[in-house]
């Protein structure tokens, strides 16, 4: 593919992507699609875009990327732009160099954490303390009550209040101490059983998929952005199937709320704080981390969500209308 | 179908219309958005959709890849280079050329299509009115007219269809200079 046909897909593959993921957000709130799974089903649609639909356009219909289909038939050209000049360059130039470099940022943003993470050493299994015994006991309850296998747990005897899982193929649940300490029974299992909804969905090898599509998409920021609202609400849905099956939502609620406080909100340690890139961005990711948790304990305090009825129809029919709309954007 | 059946079913096909229109309505406001993103360039510049400029004949022909056909006459009356070169890569593409006289006023435009004896691209010469128009030596189907121009003046315009490509040669100048510079396109001189 010539280096020309490679920039058309990548500028094809952002625009199609913002305009898909602002089109299915808008249909969202307007027809006040609220239950998680199908949150994920609408942003899953626009995520497909730019990995499959792109391509697929590509591949099937060369000819959107003639002179005659661009002129004619095209609702939208983006080379257009690139006959207004800025230093020297076309404004499609210019935007395509600053869609990539917001992507690439994005994407370390959450890679180099991530990657530094795996490097740490393995925790240790829960010693025979009452603490250990403590967090055994609640995460059988948790099991029983979501109806699956005790997994592995792992257990950090210091450090802050930690309590998630991970492993794509030996799915594992780590707990710190501190989070022992911190919750109380209630709170302990709600805060499992969320953890166990994560493995239920097999939440830790979809983020790592979800992963390797960021990683293909490096250059789309709306791929990103995309991504990272898939695990929000990743973590919503995690939240329902947690709390509908201790049946207790205000005690999941308390509890994140409680491990929210316990580490401050923050995202990195603070040595990496007083970076130049890091300190710019800290405080618009800690404000909206705090929103998220917040918005994700408002949910809880009110009733489960209502599915939307008839959404795989709906999904149909924006997927169709969005192929009618963007078919002629090139 | 019992009573709350009935009003269950009407509820449901007013949610799904409800629904569709709602679509229909981001769809639509999303389409003219982009409409109105593709026109902003050409408002920019002041130049209607799809017709592009170049600042040399050498980018007019990298733009449109052909070799564009130049008179090799060309009267000391008018300036070279042209003043504008503005083209449309649709339908093959087309190119026209607009050259000042000496006292400054735009008195000549040449104007070619590169792939095809098709029409030249809509928007690339200013609209002019023919008053009248009669058979031109040029060759089968050429014409000579006499055409109105936006400024209010009569110009004389040739057109006609030579090597694969239609021509249209217009100019305020006498009509011995226009018609031989639009033989020596073809490298007949007369």
């Amino acid at each position: 593919m010539a280096a020309a046909r490679w920039v058309d897909f990548a500028g094809q593959a952002i625009f199609h992507t913002l305009v898909a993921a602002l089109v299915i957000e808008a249909l969202v709130r307007l027809w006040g699609v609220r239950a998680p799974s199908q949150r994920m089903g609408f942003r899953l649609l626009a995520l497909a875009w730019p990995l499959l639909v792109v391509p697929t356009l590509f591949l099937l219909f060369p000819q959107r990327e003639g002179e005659a289909f661009r002129e004619g038939q095209a609702l939208f050209s983006a080379r257009r732009w690139d006959d207004v000049t800025f230093l020297g360059a076309g404004l499609y130039a210019w935007w395509i160099t600053g869609m990539a470099l917001a992507g690439l940022a994005l994407l370390l943003l959450d890679l180099v954490p991530l990657l530094r993470s795996r490097a740490a050493a393995p925790p240790p299994l829960p010693p025979a303390t009452p603490e250990g015994e403590r967090v055994r006991g609640a995460l059988g309850e948790a099991a029983r009550a979501l109806g699956m296998r005790v997994p592995p747990l792992a257990y950090f005897p210091a450090g802050p209040a930690v309590l998630y899982c991970t492993g794509a193929r030996r799915p594992v649940v780590v707990v710190s101490r501190a989070a022992v300490d911190l919750l109380d029974d209630a709170e302990l299992r709600g805060a499992l059983a969320h953890e166990l909804a994560h493995l239920e969905h097999r939440d830790p090898a979809l983020s790592w998929a979800l992963m390797g599509a960021r990683g293909l998409m490096w250059f789309n920021p709306g791929a990103q952005v995309l991504v990272r609202a898939l695990a929000r609400d990743a973590e919503r849905l995690a939240d329902e199937r947690g709390a509908a099956a201790t049946g207790d939502r205000l005690a999941l609620a308390s509890a994140l709320l409680k491990l929210y406080r316990a580490t401050g909100g923050s995202y990195e340690a603070p040595a990496d704080r007083a970076r130049p890139l890091f300190s710019s961005l800290a405080e618009p990711i800690a404000r909206a981390r705090a929103h998220d948790i917040e918005l994700r304990c408002r949910a809880l305090l009110g009733p489960r969500p209502e599915p939307l009825r008839v959404s795989l129809l709906r999904l149909a029919a924006v997927g169709a209308g969005l192929f009618l709309l963007l078919f002629h954007v090139v | 179908m019992s009573e709350p059946g009935v009003t269950a079913a009407r509820r449901a096909a007013s949610e799904g219309l409800r629904a569709l229109w709602t679509l229909a309505l981001v769809l639509v406001g999303t389409a003219a958005l982009l409409w109105a993103l593709d026109a902003v360039p050409g408002w920019l510049r002041g130049e209607p959709r799809g017709v592009r400029r170049a600042s040399t004949v050498e980018e007019a022909e990298r733009q449109l890849r052909a070799r564009l056909m130049l008179p090799a006459y060309f009267p000391d009356t008018y300036r070279w280079p042209p003043k504008a070169i503005r083209l449309t890569r649709d339908e093959g593409g087309s190119v026209a050329l607009a050259f000042d006289a000496r006292d400054g006023t735009p008195s000549l435009f040449l104007a070619e299509t590169v792939g095809g004896t098709g029409p030249l691209g809509a928007g690339l010469l200013p609209e002019a009115a023919v008053i009248q128009q009669q058979r031109a030596g040029l060759g089968e189907g050429s014409t000579l007219s006499r055409i109105v121009g936006e400024d209010g003046t009569l110009w004389n315009q040739l057109e006609w269809t030579a090597g694969g490509r239609h021509f249209v040669l217009r100019g305020r100048g006498p009509l011995e200079g226009l018609t031989r510079m639009a033989r020596s396109i073809h490298g007949v001189v007369r």
